[in-house]
């Protein structure tokens, strides 16, 4: 028998038997569509915090206030070769007395009475912001650097707050996953209970686990599309409306905008379905069978 | 064709002993009664031999073959070489006889055309032994009791196994189906299936007599080649 014939049997047992079990298979699908509609909701709002903590991290400086007499441009092309430091850049004293001045106008005042009190300075970004603190203690190590700052506090709370979020967020997604499993799995289990004396028969005949497995596991597949279809119906007009309108009312915040962010969550959407799908069927076809035997 | 050598079962949440030291062999060919009361051992004795149940003690083997070597996956390979019937003859009610019949052929993967024919030919091959073919169209529902028996014979046998087993096969069955059930039988015999039929139907084997294996409270009391019933 060529794959092909045995897939399309498997499909048309498949369908048959979600024809039989109509009210099963349609209260999965709602519960499928709803978590993966709550977990589309869940990655989307992960990958705009995503986007706007990378912002935020792009923001976070470094900064090395070089003694005076050191070779600046020196130590500038050290620290631009230094592990974690995306970009670095020379303030001479009057460029640095120049932004404070534009900052803190009084500055200025200051500078006129006792000279400008601002040293040559390294602005260092780093490429994350868990690199903050060993870029910062590789710069106070550097010979001619009088001295370091950084925003720790910022830093630190900002990390914790990134690790929290990725937690929760992970812990969210597995939970929503683990739901859309056991909801397989209980679909797939009625419609095997369901065709228990067809299966009885079969397995009585010689038919191989696989074959008596094939349909589950197409209709857990099925069961997985079907609800990321839906999902992503429901899920992909509305996130673009609310991203369009928040673009709107905060432009600054680095959301999501157009359809290929959308279409590839989707699809992200479909593949998880997909893989839950046919991990439902084939573990509850399998047990299924185990007891059977 | 069947060997139990010192083969006992006890089954292990009753602790029942449903079968003790049994030693028997049944060649090639042959057709066998298997009587005995009610939990005398006759549905155990099957259950071996399609391995649903493994011996406690002992050894059975089939055409040569240890059934130990039967594990997993492979405990299909082994009922492919076999027909079953069972007394609810399990047919699927929403397929018709042919379907019923082809059913057999579909789920042990069955090449659509081989040196036996193509699964139209065997089917209708199957139907005809068991003098079913003008109904192939209908649906177990439309059949009698005994029909639906034969049917399941067919099904049985569509795949031209070496060894059909037949446990309770006219259970259900007035006297008159029940011999023609067990014509039926013999024709499979005769085409050079080795026939096991388990049953506690004294006018059948009284009628029709072959070699017959008698079990009294798991043991084997008896092994008579004339037949007969006698517990």
């Amino acid at each position: 028998m060529s794959l092909l014939h045995a897939l399309s049997e498997h499909l048309q047992s498949a369908l048959a038997s979600m024809r039989a079990n109509l009210t099963a298979v349609l209260s999965t699908l709602t519960t499928i569509t709803l978590t993966l509609l709550v977990l589309g909701a869940v990655l989307l709002a992960g990958q705009n915090l995503n986007r706007t903590l990378a912002g935020l991290e792009r923001q976070v400086e470094v900064a090395a206030f070089l003694e005076p007499g050191a070779d600046g441009p020196a130590l500038l092309k050290h620290a631009e070769g230094m592990a974690g430091v995306a970009q670095a850049e020379l303030l001479s004293p009057e460029q640095v007395l120049a932004e404070m001045t534009r900052d803190y106008p009084y500055t200025a005042e200051a500078a006129q009475l006792a000279g400008n009190p601002f040293p040559a300075t390294l602005r260092l970004r780093v490429t994350s912001v868990d690199q903050t603190r060993v870029v910062a203690a590789a710069a106070g190590m550097l010979r001619g650097v009088e001295s370091v700052e950084f925003g720790a506090g910022y830093v630190d709370q900002a990390l914790g707050t990134l690790r929290t979020l990725r937690a929760a967020g992970g812990l969210l997604i597995g939970l929503l996953l683990g739901g859309t499993l056991f909801s397989i799995l209980n679909a797939v289990q009625v419609s095997m209970y369901a065709r228990r004396g067809e299966i009885n028969v079969m397995r009585l005949l010689g038919a191989r686990r696989s074959f008596v497995q094939g349909p589950h596991l197409i209709e857990g597949l099925l069961l997985g599309l079907g609800g990321a279809a839906l999902a992503g119906i429901i899920l992909l007009p509305v996130a673009g409306l609310l991203s369009a309108r928040a673009a709107e009312l905060v432009p600054a915040l680095p959301l999501l905008q157009g359809t290929g962010p959308l279409l590839t969550l989707w699809l992200q959407l479909a593949a998880l379905g997909a893989g839950v799908g046919l991990l439902g069927g084939w573990l509850a076809s399998g047990r299924y069978l185990r007891e059977l035997e | 064709m069947i060997h139990f050598d010192q083969v006992s079962l006890q089954y292990p949440s009753t602790r029942t002993l449903a079968l003790s030291r049994v030693t028997t062999e049944v060649a090639r060919g042959e057709f066998v009664y298997l009587i005995g009361h009610s939990g005398a051992g006759k549905s155990s004795f099957m259950s071996l031999l399609l391995k649903r149940a493994l011996p406690t003690e002992g050894e059975v083997r089939v055409a040569g073959e240890p059934l130990n070597r039967y594990r997993g996956g492979r405990v299909s390979v082994l009922r492919r070489r076999m027909g079953i019937i069972f007394q609810e003859n399990m047919l699927l009610p929403q397929l018709t006889a042919y379907q019923n019949v082809a059913f057999a052929l579909r789920v042990t993967e069955a090449p659509r055309v081989s040196s036996l024919g193509t699964w139209n030919e065997r089917v209708g091959t199957a139907l005809r032994l068991v003098g079913l073919e003008h109904k192939r169209a209908a649906l177990p529902r439309q059949l009698s009791q005994g029909e639906q028996q034969r049917v399941a014979i067919a099904r049985a046998v569509v795949g031209a196994p070496a060894l059909l087993l037949a446990d309770e096969p006219t259970g259900n069955l007035d006297p008159e189906n029940s011999r023609d059930v067990l014509r039926v039988l013999e024709r499979v015999n005769e085409s050079g299936t080795t026939v096991l039929v388990a049953t506690h139907a004294r006018e059948l084997v009284e009628s029709r007599r072959h070699r017959t294996l008698t079990l009294r409270r798991g043991e084997l009391v008896r092994d008579d080649a004339e037949g007969g019933y006698e517990l």
